[in-house]
């Protein structure tokens, strides 16, 4: 009986294997696919940002930053964050160039020595200015920087999910992989979990409060970040977030990574 | 009598415009900038009899000004230093009073600026622009404003940047009773120039920098009165004097920057002539990052640099390693040292820093030289410093809300 058993077991097992193939990977690119028409024809964005930084006793720490975002057709878009406090960081700003296939660019500027240092992309995966958000997290993700896999659907907080999983393409990604919820109406991304290196459940990411843009783009207005190994918690509230305001690629060169403030 | 009540009236209304013309300026004006104090407790009295302690006081102030449109902008940045024991580091500069004007297709920077070119870290050779202030840290990387019209072009074959740039400014030296100088005291007052210009020479430089991908490139050139001097001794009133003579130089720079993972390979070189015969200098090394070592959020850098000049027979080594906390206050440490084969010489430095609550920092730099155990004739680079180790703290307050 217990042979039996195992044999079924073998082949469930067998059978469910076989299913992941193509199907399950297709379905979870389409999943994903759905969810980018949120930022195809956005166009450019800005927004102010606030980050509250908490450690594991409660401690509340403040950023603030302003981002402004570039769609690129055709390829990555380009971002570029300034940073308005704490005091002795103002006017430190990363300029980020995605690319949809390939390693990013990105570039930092130190107003204080007014130099463009030129970041390693290997080198964005640790905490983003104590922040439990790294370079990685904070640069945009383009569809083509992952593989998709459909796992399941699941409710979260009473609502309709798909679960994906997405192995990133970057060999120098932080991760190995990210379990994703994705709103079955709304195509958004509700929350991710994100694997190390180490395949250890390191950080889960929760996007709360949806407004939808110009009838169009979903935008979360605030992104927590929980750390598990540290129980340290980073939120990142957008305020005021503006559509078409006229930027163009000249505002997204390291001659505006210099004068930015 | 109405036509007086007007010529007033219509005076009153001026000023009342002009007044609220200003608060409309001055509320848009945003005042960042810093504070900050410096204590440097040398271990011993200096070779020539100077005090242990020294300490000074810094204030300086920036007035930025931005249009709605983000297309003029305009910088004021005075810099204020007292010293406790040497005249020669009192300093008043302008770092930047500088109007940034944003075309289409190009962009001009008129007025007193500060600008840096390269990538190494240890040495900055093609940088240039802009004087040193010396007195102000053993690093180097303090800079004086240069008044200037910088006109900066991007195109996709890379940016362009031309520079006219009006007037000189010279290097500080620590004076006679100022640590880390040279043991005759250097009259800057009686700074002499090969250009008959003297410090009022226009001189120019350009510069084209392009990436592709993983590489960085820069070229530039620059002509006109050399930042670093060439010393000459002279006697004035029955006093061993040394004299900075600047003559005028022609510098070509190459920057180099490719990135290969978490490694990052640099090299800088120059080639300069002016000074004597045409001589090269080059700076090259790498420097390569373990983000999160031992499973924590720390980050390790490790940088290595060596060193050529045409002009010397060593080649000083540069080994340092950078560990950065990531935490909430933003903690660093920067520690390495310095080895010259040649003179036998080594030097370590340790620089630390942290945030301290929203507005400040406090940092510390420690620096010792040995001059080794080498008795042959060779000249040693910091032969007068031997008795010069020193730690410094400075606590930086920050201007601003």
């Amino acid at each position: 009986m217990r042979k039996l058993f195992k044999h079924f077991l073998f082949v469930s097992l067998f059978i469910f294997l076989n299913f992941t193939n193509a199907d399950d990977f297709d379905r979870g690119l389409e999943i994903a696919l759905a969810t980018d028409k949120n930022f195809s024809g956005f166009g450019d964005s800005q927004t102010n940002l606030k980050m509250l930084l908490k450690n594991r006793k409660g401690f509340v720490t403040e950023r603030k930053m302003k981002m402004k975002l570039l769609e690129v057709p055709n390829d990555g878009d380009k971002s570029l964050i300034v940073f308005d406090s704490p005091r002795d960081v103002r006017g430190v700003a990363v300029l980020s160039y995605a690319h949809k296939v390939g390693s990013d660019e990105q570039w930092l500027y130190l107003p204080a020595l007014k130099r463009v240092k030129r970041v390693a992309s290997k080198n964005r995966t640790g905490p983003f200015l104590g922040s439990e958000f790294s370079l990685e997290d904070l640069s945009f993700q383009e569809i083509e920087k992952y593989t998709y896999e459909y796992l399941r659907d699941e409710d979260l907080e009473g609502k309709g999910c798909y679960v994906i999983k997405r192995i990133p393409l970057d060999p120098y990604s932080g991760y190995t992989k990210q379990i994703v919820w994705i709103d079955k109406t709304d195509s958004v991304i509700l929350q991710i979990h994100h694997y190390d290196r180490k395949s250890f459940h390191l950080k889960t990411q929760i996007f709360k409060g949806y407004k939808k843009y110009l009838n169009k783009f979903w935008r979360p207005n605030e992104i927590h970040m929980i750390n598990h190994q540290t129980n340290k918690t980073t939120t990142l509230f957008f305020e005021e977030m503006t559509f078409n305001t006229g930027l163009s690629e000249k505002d997204f060169t390291q001659n505006s990574l210099k004068r930015s403030k | 009598m109405i036509s007086y009540l007007l010529r007033r009236g219509s005076r009153v209304v001026r000023i009342i415009l002009f007044i609220s013309f200003c608060n409309a300026v001055l509320a848009e004006v945003e005042i960042y900038g810093e504070a900050s104090y410096e204590n440097r407790y040398f271990v011993e009295e200096g070779l020539f009899g100077q005090d242990k302690s020294h300490s000074s006081f810094t204030l300086s102030p920036e007035f930025y000004f931005e249009s709605e449109d983000q297309k003029t902008s305009f910088t004021f940045k005075p810099k204020i230093r007292r010293d406790s024991v040497d005249n020669e580091r009192n300093l008043f500069d302008i770092q930047d009073f500088s109007l940034v004007k944003v075309q289409d297709s190009y962009e001009t920077r008129i007025g007193i600026r500060r600008d840096f070119w390269g990538v190494t870290e240890t040495v900055h050779r093609v940088d240039i622009i802009n004087q040193t202030d010396q007195v102000e840290s053993f690093d180097g990387e303090d800079k004086l404003g240069q008044p200037m019209i910088n006109l900066s072009l991007e195109r996709e074959w890379g940016t362009l940047d031309l520079y006219v740039l009006i007037g000189f400014r010279e290097r500080t030296f620590a004076g006679e009773k100022g640590r880390l100088r040279l043991p005759f005291p250097i009259d800057r007052n009686s700074a002499q120039y090969e250009s008959s210009a003297e410090n009022l020479r226009t001189d120019f430089a350009i510069r084209w920098s392009q990436y592709y991908q993983d590489l960085e490139l820069a070229l530039s050139h620059f002509s006109g009165t050399s930042r670093e001097p060439e010393f000459k001794a002279a006697l004035k009133n029955n006093t061993n004097l040394i004299i900075p003579y600047y003559e005028v130089i022609d510098q070509t720079g190459l920057e180099v920057l490719y990135i290969v993972g978490g490694l990052a390979f640099k090299l800088e070189a120059i080639s300069r002539s002016g000074q004597g015969d045409r001589f090269s200098a080059a700076t090259a090394g790498f420097e390569y990052t373990q983000v999160g070592i031992l499973s924590s959020s720390l980050d390790l850098g490790w940088l290595f640099e060596f060193n050529h000049d045409d002009r010397y027979k060593d080649s000083p080594i540069a080994l340092g390693a950078r560990l950065t906390f990531n935490d909430l206050y933003d903690s660093q440490i920067l520690s390495g040292v310095i080895r010259n084969e040649e003179t036998g010489e080594t030097n370590v430095f340790v620089e630390a820093s942290r945030r301290v609550r929203n507005c400040c920092r406090l940092s510390f730099e420690s620096v010792y030289f040995n001059e080794g155990t080498n008795s042959n004739s060779v000249q040693k680079t910091f032969e007068y410093l031997k008795q010069d180790d020193f730690a410094r703290f400075e606590f930086i307050y920050y201007l601003g809300n």
